[in-house]
Parts: C-alpha cells; structure tokens; sequence
C-alpha cells in the first residue's frame, strides 16, 4: 500500500491544483461571492444547506436512472427488432448513424416544445439521448459473434431465438456496456441541462433559479454536485463495463 | 447496393414521415411540415440572419476544437511521458467532462469574455474525448517495436516521437471525429449565457417566442453543419487508418 499522502497526490493531483488554483484567482482578484465564490465557501453553503441540494439531487438522478434503463432497453429492444429483420435494419442503418452524430442538446428545445414543460419531459428526453449510443452499440454487437461461431450454430440445427439467446447476445454484451458507460454520465448532464431549460425541477433547476437570485454560491453548490454525481457514475460505469468484458469475452 | 437502396429509402420515409406528421398536425404546431421549415431556409430575406448565426456557432466551435485538441494531445502526452502524474490526469479529465457544461458557461463568463465564451465550453468537451483516444492510442505500440527501439538506442523522447505518437494517429483521428459534435453542443450551450449572435442564441429565442419554424431551422442548422463536418472527418478517419493503422 502506498502511503495516504502519496496516494492522494498521486490520484488527485490534477484536481487539487484545480481547486487551489481558484481559491487563489478568487481571492486575489477579490471578486464579490455574487460574482465568483470560492470553493471553501461553496463547501461551505452544501454543509450549512443540506435539504435544499437533497431534495433535488433525488429528483434528478430519478429522473436520470429511470431514463437511463428506459432508453437502454428501447435501444437494445430496437436493436434485436432489427438484428431479427433485414430489411429493417437496412432502413434504420443510415438513419441511426445520422442521429447518433447530431447534436442532441439542439433538440432539447424542440421536445421540450412538443411535450410540455415538466419533468416528465425531462425524463423523455434523457430516454432519447441515452437511445443512441445503445442502439448503435447494440446493433453492432449482435452483428459480431466470433468468427464461424454462426456456422456452427446453424450446423447444429439452432433456431434463429436460439441464435439471438446464446449467441448474439453474449456477444453484444461489452458492446452494451461501453454503452452503458457512455450514457450513463451523459443521463445527469443531459436531464440537468433540460432543468435549466425548463425551470421545472432538479439540480439543473436550482441552478438556474440560484443564479437568477445571486445565490451564486448554492448555484456552484448544484454544479458541484452534480460533478460528484456525473464522475461517479462514469467511474462506477468503467468498473462495470470492465467486468463485463471480463465475463463476456 | 441492395444496403444502400434500403438506407435511402429509410431517409425518404423519416423525411415523409416528418412532412406528413406536420401537415395533419398530428403532433400539434410544435411540429411543422419539413416543406415550412426548408421553405424558411431558404427564404432570401433571412438568409443574413442564418449566416451570421451559424457563422458566429462554427468560429466558436472551431475555436474551441483547436484549444481542446492541444490541451488533450498536450496533458497525455504528459501523463504518458511521466508516469507517476497518468493516475492524476485520468482523474482530472474525467472531472473536467462532468462538471455540467450549464456551470461551465458563468464560470467562462468571468474568466474570459461574452464573445469567448462558447468556444471555451466546447473546449472542454473536445479535451475530455481527444485526451482519451490519444491515452488509449499511445498505448498501442507493440513491444516488439519498443524492445527494437531500445535495441537500437532510442531514447525515451525519440522513440515517444518517432514509434508512440504515429501509432497513436488513429485513435487521435477517431477521437477527433466523435469531438466534432460534441464541440458544437459545447457551443451551442456556451453561448447561452450572453454571446452576442449564434445558432444557440437563435435556438433560444424562437423557443421562448414560440417561432416554431424559426426553432426548427435553427435546429436543422446545428444539424446540417454537425453532419457535413462529421462526414469530412470519418474520410480524414479512413485515411489514417489505411496509412497508420
């Protein structure tokens, strides 16, 4: 075991510069806290208001794992669908590429404006932007069971269910998980940048009303957690993704 | 050839589909015939207005790729060169792309200008993907060549030069190519908080006055200049991958 300092340095060196280098360009520009708080008095409002942040924090990583398993299982579903259907994955191929490479946020207005604003939209709309990258992984996967593994099955007489069951989807398995691991600190940022648009619920909503009032310090407070959250749940998405590469191949 | 015709044929029934949808007004007026949105498009009155505003978005963006590529090439080729700092900058990438870019906007704000701005947010969206293609690509050198170049008496800048970085060209060429949308959502989003002209300022006010051709063509713009820059890149991509892969 390395030591706990060493360990520290080592691991969090570049976010530790980070967090000096702006209590230090705070503090010698004097800036007012309205302007630009530092980060001791940012930690500080989080510990001095804990009921404000965790009320929203639940909202919007609800709103985030409901929407992350939703468009998951749209992407994968649509993804069998076609893997199951030729000519209906020749007729999404194109399409699915040409989504996958438009700007998401851009839309985020025009769904907004289709379904009203209130959570639930907010939740449609991480639904959308975590279909994607799963059905694009997951068709790719599907397509790509180990080579002459496909002739065999056929040999053996396995029918196409037995096919998708033991073969295909094995095999599309770290595909879903690199996925996973895309879309899963995509979900926070994406539902808080609906909030902020909205101005319904959620952490992205707090931080657009703090912001309005010059609460500028719980408004970093909302940023700051929901950095925690994001970089967490890419951290927890690698180690799963990790694993189940370890399983699968 | 029979791929090609089903994907064509795809893009004409989506695109029927959008017409036909807003022409029963099956959605509501939030959803206008793609005939109303191109005819905007190409109406001549508001052609300057579109131009200045997509100008105004691809200046930012391209501005913001230039500084994300150099600072992710420029922090993995550190880590990669001084080992002991790798772990640190792994975390400090992953940090960096999850502060949520609506916080990064106010931050900008202070640090730089109004008209600076978006092109600093999309900076830091490229950063995040460049640094992680260009880290996993320096990596794929194969110890045959290295041990070669050790045989051979390279030192640790030289073989970093002439074996690590070409092998890494593929990835970095990857990455830069899943950079470009994210760049102008980095955009995009940066100029939401007070740049003077840009597709997202146009994306915000047809939203909140109800334009909802306006707001369509607007998105279509993002759309258009993401695909046609997307498309340039995965040739740049195909290239490189021949040449170096």
């Amino acid at each position: 075991m390395r030591p706990f300092l060493v360990r520290l340095i080592e691991d969090y060196w570049g976010i530790l510069l980070l967090l000096f280098a702006w209590e230090g360009w705070v503090i010698a520009n004097s800036f007012n806290p309205i302007v630009m708080p530092t980060p001791t008095a940012v930690l500080n409002d989080l510990v001095t208001h804990p009921m404000v942040y965790l009320g929203n924090v639940g909202i919007t990583l609800a709103v985030a794992v409901f929407g992350l398993v939703a468009g998951m299982a749209v992407g994968t579903g649509l993804a069998v669908a076609a893997w199951f259907s030729p000519v209906a994955s020749g007729l999404l191929n194109p399409l699915t590429v040409l989504f996958s490479s438009v700007p998401v946020v851009a839309l985020i207005p025009v769904i907004a404006r289709l379904l009203g604003y209130d959570t639930s939209t907010v939740l449609a709309i991480v639904v959308i932007i975590t279909f994607f990258p799963s059905f694009v992984f997951a068709s790719s996967g599907l397509r790509q069971p180990p080579p002459g593994s496909e002739d065999l099955f056929r040999v053996l007489g396995a029918s196409r269910l037995d096919l998708l069951r033991r073969l295909a989807l094995p095999a599309a398995m770290p595909n879903l998980a690199i996925a996973f691991k895309l879309a899963a600190a995509h979900a926070i940022l994406a539902a808080m940048v609906a909030e902020f648009l909205m101005g319904t619920t959620g952490l992205g909503y707090l931080f657009a009303k703090t912001k309005s009032d010059f609460q500028t310090e719980q408004a970093f407070g909302a940023s700051l957690v929901a950095t925690v959250i994001s970089a967490s749940a890419f951290l927890a998405a690698g180690w799963v993704e990790k694993k189940v590469r370890e399983r699968y191949t | 050839m029979k791929q090609t015709l089903l994907g064509a044929l795809g893009i004409a029934l989506f695109l029927a589909a959008w017409e036909l949808v807003g022409r029963t007004q099956l959605l509501g007026i939030s959803w206008p015939p793609l005939s109303d949105v191109l005819g905007m498009l190409a109406d001549p009155g508001r052609r300057s207005l579109f131009q200045r505003a997509i100008g105004a978005t691809l200046d930012s963006t391209a501005m913001g790729y230039l500084w994300g590529t150099g600072a992710g090439l420029a922090l993995a080729a550190l880590a990669h060169l001084v080992p002991p700092l790798r772990r640190g900058s792994d975390r400090l990438a992953a940090v960096l792309n999850s502060v949520p870019s609506i916080a990064l906007g106010p931050i900008f704000l202070v640090l730089l200008t109004r008209e600076s701005t978006p092109a600093a947010v999309s900076s830091i969206h490229v950063f995040f993907i460049v640094f992680v293609s260009v880290s996993s690509g320096l990596q794929r050198a194969t110890p045959a060549h290295r041990d070669l170049f050790a045989v051979l008496g390279a030192d640790r800048v030289k073989r970093f030069a002439r074996l690590e970085l070409p092998a890494a060209l593929p990835s970095l060429v990857s990455g830069l190519r899943l950079a470009w949308p994210a760049a102008l959502i980095g955009a995009i989003i940066g100029e939401w908080f007070g740049a003077p002209r840009g597709i997202g300022i146009l994306i915000i006010n047809a939203m909140q006055n109800f334009q909802i051709v306006l707001l369509w063509c607007a998105v279509l713009l993002a759309v258009g200049a993401s695909l046609f820059f997307y498309g340039l890149l995965t040739l740049l991509e195909r290239a490189a991958y021949a040449r170096f892969g």
